[in-house]
């Protein structure tokens, strides 16, 4: 651990440029000044999830993202005009009840903010490295999929306790009477991936281009170029739990 | 005389229904509300998405802005008659139309930024509806 | 049929006996009408805040089971004379107390019988709850032989009985508390502090129920408490008035702690202490469970039996709440508190519906009814000291 974390804290200290795909590498010219200011200021860094890791070489690339694929969902927060296509689509394609959702977009609204007092903010099951829903459910009703890394539900396993509720910090999941167990999204896992049809349905359906869905571990894969350039900053909500969440937030 | 009460009994019933049902289809496509003071309404546009806000006692009231400089070059005066033009869509107002006359970044911040601002959504549309039902301004 | 052979005692131990049992009766009816209608139409509890009053009623019981192990094991397993007279009786109601939480769970739990499948198939050793139901089972299990020993008069038997079984209780009843400090997203629960504090608060239920129970058991059979009973629910007293100052120590330091905290913290820290929750703090955890039987024990010089009882009986009132708070306090703030969001407030509101309430009573009548019974068919729990 101490030893990874000295690792991380030397690829900060010393960009390690020849080891960088070539690609990678442009962009990291093209910006190279902002990096800079990036890596001096370094706060930025501690709440991005995983950029350090984006100047790794492939085999600890795969070491950071032990799937394959890692899915993994970045949203251009900006962008989002809360016209609820996702939603939609989303209870639609998955049957979600009235009463429940798997993704939903909050209103962030500050009278106080200056120029732009309202954004929206896109919110699902982040499909954590270290889940605190899977770690708690007693029977493994709950499970990280070792594949794919989406944390997804054995429904008839469920017993009902909502520990898994109380245990997310991202209020992803609700009790489902007509499935008899905890529901949540599993990127269309079941509906859809599983039968080869990509993106999600809340991707497919949204008009504004905010949600991108993709490979993490594919370095050629919009998420990845998204999650790994420094240009803009990207986050994670609620990096203080350590859970290492799978859904990043960027702007356009 | 009892027939004809009848008949316009029935009658009223019928306009009532479906004076009902076009105000559930107007709330469907759009949410006009209006307002004395400035003589325009408030409009939310339902196409093609939901919760797009144009208001007249902002544009007019706080702005000051002529009618003439709206009416009728880029929009006639009748509330959602726009959102029926396939072409009133984001690209439409980069290039210049619609809204996107003024809000070129020059006159008026450009229409792609600040989404969420003309933008107020499924969530800005529902707390109007509900504003509009309790008579609340 | 010769009820009365095994029911002796007075008329309001009857009265009491019938009064609980129909309570009993009628709670189960709203139990399995809530389970008929969907829980979620008859219970208070939401999405958000996905646990309440009846799983505070579960940890009520569970930690007054825990207690009542811990309590009889001084005299029983670590052999200290004066408080092996309660022992007896402190096993038996460790058992019901124990049953009374696995009813009040069994209506929590949207699908209990899939638990006792799975539970046994698909255990998930990570996680806190699947180590304290299966814990508890053993810890019932382990009391019930030992209180079947006791009964037939083996005692060295009894004794490992009692060790295993306060082994398996202290771990489960720790693990109970992981359940709640070990969920990260949650900062009021979340640290070491929980196992800790549910271990000394069980030491306190314990001591507040066996005082109350063995005095409300002669009280009802009108007999006189024995000398060497009395000798040992003071004791008993001591002790309690002990673990109630180290809950009084407990309970500040948490307070005064979780002000360095995070804002999730400090948010549910005020809620508790000024917000809210106040009342349900001051009056009932701080005043009724704790400052009020801790001044009754020390101006009653642990000798006065009937003011002991009276403290014990406000003590159970107030530790009802402290689980309340215990529980949803830790819910209670949003989780995107800090982003300014329109669509929850900073705090949520959870109220118990009337079946949530009447669960919670009936498993509080099922306790009192199954002693009743337990007092006249084990003639009072009398035990020979050697
Ligand atoms: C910034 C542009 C703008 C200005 C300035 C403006 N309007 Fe409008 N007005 C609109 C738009 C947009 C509509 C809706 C047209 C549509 O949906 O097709 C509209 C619609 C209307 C309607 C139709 C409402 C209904 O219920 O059908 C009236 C009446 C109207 N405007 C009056 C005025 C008056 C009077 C003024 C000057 C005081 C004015 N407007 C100034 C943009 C403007
Ligand atoms: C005649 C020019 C003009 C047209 C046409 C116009 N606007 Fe505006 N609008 C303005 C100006 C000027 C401002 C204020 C300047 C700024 O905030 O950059 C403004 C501000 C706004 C604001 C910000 C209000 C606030 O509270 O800050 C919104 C929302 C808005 N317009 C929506 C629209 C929509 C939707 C349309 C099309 C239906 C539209 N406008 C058409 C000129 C126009
Ligand atoms: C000046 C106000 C304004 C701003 C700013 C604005 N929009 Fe729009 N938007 C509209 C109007 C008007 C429509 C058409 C009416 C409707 O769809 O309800 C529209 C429609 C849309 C649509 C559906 C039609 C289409 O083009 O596909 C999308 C998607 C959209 N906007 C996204 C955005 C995004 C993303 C941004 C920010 C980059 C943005 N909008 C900023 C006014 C605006």
């Amino acid at each position: 651990m101490i030893k990874r974390w000295f690792k991380e804290f030397k690829n900060l200290g010393n960009e390690e440029i020849e080891k960088i795909p070539d690609e990678e590498r442009r962009e990291f010219l093209k910006i190279g000044l902002i990096i800079t200011g990036v890596f001096a200021g370094g706060s930025l860094l501690s709440v991005v999830s995983k950029v350090a890791e984006g100047l790794a070489t492939p085999e600890e690339l795969k070491n950071n993202y032990p799937y394959k694929p890692h899915y993994s969902m970045v949203f251009k927060i900006d962008l989002c005009i809360d016209c609820e296509r996702c939603v939609e689509a989303c209870n639609l394609t998955n049957q979600v009840p009235d009463y429940g959702w798997r993704t939903m977009i909050l209103e962030r609204y500050s009278s106080k903010a200056v120029d732009q007092k309202r954004i929206f903010l896109p919110i699902l099951c982040n499909h954590c490295n270290h889940p605190p829903c899977v770690i708690a459910c007693p029977t493994k009703a709950t499970i990280k999929d070792s594949q794919t890394g989406i944390v997804k539900m054995v429904s008839y396993k469920c017993i009902g306790c909502k520990t898994c509720m109380t245990a997310c910090p991202y209020n992803a999941r609700y009790f489902n009477e007509e499935r008899h167990a905890v529901d949540k999204c599993d990127f269309c896992w079941e509906k859809r991936l599983s039968k080869g049809i990509t993106p999600t349905a809340c991707v497919e359906a949204c008009p504004a281009g905010v949600r991108i869905f993709g490979d993490l571990s594919d370095p050629l894969s919009e998420v990845y170029r998204l999650v790994h350039q420094l240009g803009k900053p990207v986050w994670v909500l609620k990096p203080e739990t350590g859970a290492k969440p799978n859904v990043f937030y960027t702007i356009s | 005389m009892k027939k004809i009460i009848k008949i316009l009994i029935f009658l009223s019933f019928l306009l009532g229904f479906s004076g009902l049902a076009y105000l559930q289809e107007r709330s469907e496509e759009g949410l006009v509300i209006p307002n004395e003071e400035i003589g325009a309404p408030e409009i939310v546009y339902n196409k093609p998405v939901k919760g797009v806000l144009f208001s007249h006692k902002y544009h007019v009231g706080e702005l000051g802005l002529s009618c003439e400089s709206c009416h009728p070059k880029l929009f006639e005066m009748q509330a959602l008659k726009a959102q029926e033009n396939p072409d009133f869509n984001m690209n439409a107002l980069y290039q210049g139309k619609y809204c996107g006359a003024c809000h070129d970044g020059k006159m008026a911040f450009a229409s792609n930024t600040k989404c969420a601002t003309c933008h107020i959504g499924v969530k800005g549309l529902k707390r109007l509806e509900k504003e509009m039902k309790t008579g609340k301004k | 049929m010769n009820l009365g052979k095994y029911l002796p005692g007075t008329k309001a131990s009857r009265f009491l006996l019938g009064l609980t049992f129909l309570v009993f009766l009628i709670s189960m009816a709203f139990g399995i009408h809530a389970m008929h209608i969907g829980y979620r139409h008859a219970y208070g509890v939401t999405r958000e805040i996905p646990w309440g009053v009846l799983i505070s009623g579960y940890v009520f019981f569970v930690v007054t089971s825990t207690g009542l192990c811990i309590v009889s094991s001084i005299g029983h397993v670590f052999g200290v004379k004066s408080f092996i007279p309660i022992a007896k009786r402190a096993v038996y109601l460790s058992i019901i107390t124990l049953l009374a939480g696995f009813m009040v769970i069994f209506f929590d739990l949207e699908n209990p019988f899939r638990m006792l499948i799975w539970n046994l198939f698909s255990p998930n050793l990570t996680s806190n709850i699947w180590w304290m139901g299966t814990l508890y089972g053993v810890y019932l299990f382990f009391m019930s032989l030992e209180f079947f020993f006791l009964l037939v008069e083996k005692h060295r038997s009894a004794t490992i009985a009692g060790l295993l079984g306060l082994i398996s209780g202290v771990a489960a009843h720790s693990n109970l508390g992981a359940v709640f400090g070990m969920l990260h997203g949650r900062e009021f629960w979340y640290g070491p502090y929980m196992p800790i504090y549910f271990i000394a608060s069980a030491a306190a239920s314990g001591c507040t129920a066996i005082i109350f129970f063995t005095y409300l058991g002669y009280k009802l059979m009108n007999e006189k408490m024995e000398r060497a009973m009395e000798i040992s629910l003071q004791a008993v007293g001591k002790v309690w008035a002990l673990v109630l100052a180290i809950l009084m120590f407990f309970t500040t330091w948490k307070l005064i702690t979780a002000f360095v905290g995070g804002e999730g913290k400090i948010l549910a820290v005020k809620e508790l202490i000024s917000g809210k929750y106040a009342f349900n703090f001051w009056f009932f955890e701080v005043f009724l469970g704790m400052i009020l039987p801790f001044i009754i024990l020390l101006v009653s010089r642990f000798q006065n039996l009937t003011h002991m009882f009276i403290a014990s009986l406000l003590a159970f009132i107030g530790i009802y709440f402290m689980r309340v708070d215990l529980v949803v306090l830790g819910q209670v703030v949003s989780h995107y508190f800090e982003l300014s969001i329109t669509d929850f407030p900073t705090f949520l509101s959870y109220t118990p519906t009337i079946y949530e309430n009447m669960i919670i009573i009936g498993a509080i009548a099922f306790t009192i009814l199954t002693f009743l019974i337990g007092e006249g068919v084990f003639k009072g729990h009398k035990v020979e000291i050697h």
